[in-house]
């Protein structure tokens, strides 16, 4: 197993108290799967990818337990030093808003270059002509020009290309793409993710791409993990969620997918808000918007039940709801 | 980037115009002129209005200022109170308030940027908490009042240095006036590098570079530190403008003979040639060193150089 | 914003000769520009700890809330602002009333105890002048306090009226109102204070107000456009012009009270300086001058008997520090009780 997170809690301290960001998660990924996490903004998904890559502001961030194992090694054990070498090398991340998330003071060539400098030990000169290797390979026009631009210079999807071609420039095992086409334009959008899928397949990388877009995990994920108020809900293959989702916020979701087939009638808009990270409501986090609630569901709180082999719900009535 | 230069060249002369004028008109309209001219003693009517002629002041006070920039951008600014040609006097008192300024300046970017790099990175701990109140502590107490209070404990008390500097004004001896002419600059820049470091700190390429898995040093060294830098240095090339007219305060205490202490004499003898002069030459540096800074802005900042 | 250079802006960039401690107040204001609900909003572009737990933690408060008294109520939590306007409340009483804590006559001065340290009935010791120094030092805060309130009214009336105009209307009196500005600022301010002083004969302290009034409204007032700049752009402010709302009651009601706080943050420490300016002024001799009573002259008076008599120079020298630190901490307080991107 490349990455394995289990029962994984993160908690904030902020004014209002204690945020309670990520309660017990678990997923697995293998080398060259590719995993969608799925979930609305504040489900934790988000976090739990930086903790897992080492870069969670810590504090008001705190890891109050569980294991990141890295190729069987717990990444939380290690010295910082050591899980600096990893960061980069073996695992990388992609960011959502490439604009701020590359250098605005520094040229993109040096931004590439730096990873084999400090990696590598590869000298300046080498270093360049890699990273013009590495725009070329993200299918930058031009890039033995461009290679000493600024990216306030390129346009959003040439910067997200930049972006993918940082985190592969070192060909790491693992990369981890927190929304990585969510700023782009629809169009650009598709290009990107196709690019990115392209250059995974390539490189035989395990995928942990982090979303809130169902239409774009059916194409690339092969397994989905849905996140709800920092816990995993559901985790299936993606056909089969597709198929019959086995809880009823996945239902609520794709339901709620806007259909041509269905053009005309009401869209379906799961009921309330998310719940505050600080007061996350007793039992099954969900109950209070959940259509199927019953008495148990506001006291006990669900285990991620095993549907089958390779699937898991924390629904109390996940028979139920595959059933429809 | 040079229609940029030329824009900012353009924007440069309406102030100065409006400012040496504003400075022309003070020292014209309030004071008397002549006054200065006599020596200690009162002048006669019939030889004021003598002087008065032959320094043309009887015509209009524009015409007065439109010669009088005439012959400053001829090298002729006049004659001062003893005799002496006010260049002269510059040629004296600028190369000392040139160093006391630089000795200010170094000040500023080692104190300065260091306490506030410290503090920024960490934020909220008792180190960063003691240098904020430092700083402000700082900022409250007027320059004047450090001065006398330096000079007291390091020249009087302790013996450490003399309490006044001889009128060559070597760097050795300017490193306590200039600690004190930048003291509040001083603290001000903290608190800027302070706040510029912990706002980037937080920012998503900061994060984009810890997780590139690059070395702490690294990280601050070439990702923070050139960006918070940008405000903190254009703050620095502003303010030195600024620390030469201050360093009226500074020089008096210390009785330094530098701009400051030709422009006192000037004012007490109401000599308006050396006043106005002094002045002028005071806003044309301090009206440079912002477009300087501005250029420096540029140069530091593709996003505005490439704008 | 009509032709503005690309960062006039930038707050910290624009020097302004007024030296650090007045671009400390003009950064603190201009970072509240953005503040009252702007487009960033309360709830601010990053909490900490990332996107996900800022949106998560935020919305739960129920009730809604105004600016000022969210503000009020974090103020009245605040150590150094209780501890700030106490000193400052404390100030004003004494200059009021000074004989409330100071039983003799700050003129009547024996030279025959020139010099002296503290003495029973004359805690501070004796100046040069043999003076008491307890009383003078009472009786200094007069001057300051009523320099720094009354130069701080006019700069803010002056700086904010003039700004606030030109910053709703634009066009060219924003232009011609910028240029003005900048001249202002390219002039050292204690250099146009010794130039102008120099020449008034007369013993009060208002030709130092008018002084500090002329050379300090276009620090107001570049805040003052600033932050009705910002506030124009708002979308409610929008719809109250499509609604057909005058001008005079956009800018009264819609704008004014949003654009308020970055001047009384900015004018709240400029106080402080004020003080400090009018004190450099009166050691320079151009100020205040005897037989009036105040801090700087009497530092200056001091100065050359620093050898033998430090305290009466100490004395007065720190409570003058301790009054512009009160104002700068209670603006420094506000400021930060103002400003939604720290709760």
């Amino acid at each position: 197993m490349l990455l394995e997170v289990r029962d994984l809690r993160v908690e904030f301290r902020t004014r209002e108290g204690v945020a309670h960001a990520v309660n017990g998660v678990t997923y697995q990924v293998d080398a060259g799967e590719t995993l969608a996490v799925l979930g609305e903004s504040g489900s934790g998904k988000s976090v739990t990818a930086q903790a897992v890559m080492g870069i969670l502001d810590m504090p008001p961030g705190r890891i109050t337990g569980g294991e990141i194992l890295f190729r069987g090694q717990d990444l939380l054990k290690l010295k910082e030093d050591e899980r600096r070498r990893i960061r980069g090398a073996e695992m990388a991340m992609i960011f959502q808003d490439a604009l701020s998330a590359l250098n605005p003071v520094l040229t993109v060539g040096d931004q590439l270059a730096e990873m084999f400098v400090v990696h590598r030990g590869t000298s300046r000169k080498d270093a360049r002509a890699r990273a013009v290797e590495l725009m070329d390979r993200v299918r930058i026009p031009a890039a033995a020009q461009r290679v000493r631009d600024y990216p306030h210079q390129f346009s959003g999807g040439m910067r997200q290309r930049i972006m993918i071609a940082m985190a592969l420039a070192l060909e790491p095992a693992l990369v981890i793409a927190d929304e990585p086409t969510t700023a782009l334009d629809v169009t650009v959008q598709a290009q990107v993710m196709d690019l990115l899928a392209e250059l995974r397949r390539e490189y035989r990388m395990g995928l942990v791409l982090i979303t809130h877009d169902l239409g774009v995990v059916a194409d690339v994920a092969d397994r989905i993990a849905v996140m709800y108020a920092g816990r995993i809900v559901e985790s299936a293959p993606v056909h089969d969620l597709y198929k019959a989702p086995a809880h009823p916020y996945t239902r609520g979701l794709l339901d709620s997918i806007p259909r041509l087939d269905l053009k005309g009638r009401e869209l379906y808009a799961i009921k309330g808000l998310p719940p505050s990270l600080t007061r996350i409501p007793p039992g099954c986090a969900f109950h209070p918007r959940c259509p199927m609630a019953r008495d148990v569901c506001r006291t006990d709180p669900p285990p991620l039940y095993e549907v089958d082999q390779r699937r898991g719900s924390a629904c109390h009535f996940w028979r139920e709801c595959l059933d429809g | 980037m040079g229609r940029y230069v030329v824009r900012r060249l353009l924007q440069m002369i309406p102030v100065f115009i409006g400012a040496t004028l504003l400075i022309f008109l003070m020292v014209n309209v309030m004071g008397d002129p002549v006054a200065g001219l006599c020596g200690e003693r009162q002048c006669d009517p019939a030889t004021a209005a003598q002087l008065k002629r032959e320094f043309g002041l009887d015509k209009p006070l524009w015409q007065q200022y439109a010669t009088y920039m005439g012959n400053v951008f001829a090298g002729n600014f006049g004659t001062a109170f003893n005799g002496q040609p006010v260049t002269e006097l510059m040629a004296s008192a600028f190369p000392v308030t040139i160093r006391l300024t630089i000795v200010a300046v170094l000040f500023e970017i080692v104190i300065g940027i260091v306490l506030g790099v410290v503090t920024g990175l960490r934020r909220g701990r008792p180190v960063d908490t003691s240098v904020l109140v430092m700083t402000l502590v700082v900022i409250s107490v007027p320059t004047f009042v450090t001065g006398l209070l330096l000079q007291l404990l390091f020249g009087v008390k302790w013996g450490w240095i003399k309490p006044s500097v001889s009128p060559a004004a070597a760097f050795g001896e300017l490193i306590v006036p200039g600690l004190v002419l930048a003291s509040v600059s001083l603290a001000y820049v903290t608190r800027l590098t302070r706040t510029s470091i912990a706002e980037n700190r937080r920012s998503d390429y900061v994060r984009t570079a810890v997780a590139k898995g690059l070395p702490r040093h690294r990280v601050v060294t070439r990702h923070l530190l050139r960006n918070s830098l940008i405000p903190v240095v254009t703050f620095i090339g502003t303010d030195i403008g600024a620390l030469m007219g201050g360093a009226i305060v500074t020089e008096r205490i210390f009785n330094i003979h530098g701009v400051g202490y030709q422009l006192y004499q000037g004012i007490l003898r109401q000599n308006t040639q050396t006043v106005v002069g002094f002045v002028t030459v005071l806003v044309l540096v301090f009206l440079v060193a912002n477009l300087l800074v501005d250029l420096l802005y540029a140069v530091l900042d593709p996003r505005i150089r490439y704008a | 914003m009509p032709e503005q250079p690309p960062h006039d802006s930038e707050g910290a960039v624009a020097g302004t000769g007024m030296g650090g401690a007045m671009d400390l107040a003009a950064s603190e204001a201009t970072t509240l520009e953005r503040a009252p609900g702007g487009p960033e909003g309360p709830g601010g572009p990053e909490g900490p700890g990332g996107r996900e737990d800022a949106e998560g933690a935020g919305p739960a408060a129920g009730r809604p809330r105004s600016l000022w008294s969210d503000a009020w109520r974090d103020l009245r939590r605040n150590p150094v602002f209780l501890v700030s306007a106490l000193v400052i409340l404390f100030l004003v009483v004494i200059a009021a009333w000074p004989s409330l804590i100071a039983s003799g006559n700050p003129l009547t001065c024996d030279l025959a105890r020139a010099q002296d340290g503290p003495a029973p009935g004359h805690p501070f010791g004796f100046d040069g002048q043999g003076c008491d120094v307890y009383t003078r030092t009472v009786y200094g805060a007069r001057a300051s306090v009523t320099v720094g309130v009354c130069a701080t009214l006019g700069v803010a009336l002056l700086g904010s009226v003039l700004g606030g105009l030109a910053g709703f209307f634009g066009g060219t009196w924003d232009g011609f109102l910028s240029r003005i500005t900048d001249i202002f600022f390219a002039i050292p301010v204690v250099l146009g204070g010794l130039v102008l002083l120099s020449v008034v004969t007369s013993n009060t302290v208002w030709p130092v107000v008018g002084f500090i009034v002329l050379l300090g409204w276009p620090q107001i007032s570049r805040i003052a456009r600033g932050s009705v700049i910002t506030a124009k752009q708002h979308d409610y402010v929008q719809a109250a012009r499509a609604l057909g709302a005058s001008n005079s009651r956009i800018l009264l009601r819609h704008i004014a009270p949003n654009a308020v706080a970055p001047v009384i943050v900015v004018a709240t420490i400029a106080l402080g300086t004020y003080i400090a300016l009018e004190a450099t002024l009166s050691y320079l001799g151009v100020g205040l001058k005897p037989p009036s009573v105040s801090w700087g002259i009497d530092i200056s008076a001091a100065s050359p008997y620093i050898r033998n008599a430090p305290h009466a120079l100490l004395w007065p020298a720190g409570a003058l520090a301790i009054t512009v630190l009160a104002f700068i901490m209670l603006g420094d307080a506000v400021r930060d009780a103002l400003d939604p991107k720290l709760r």
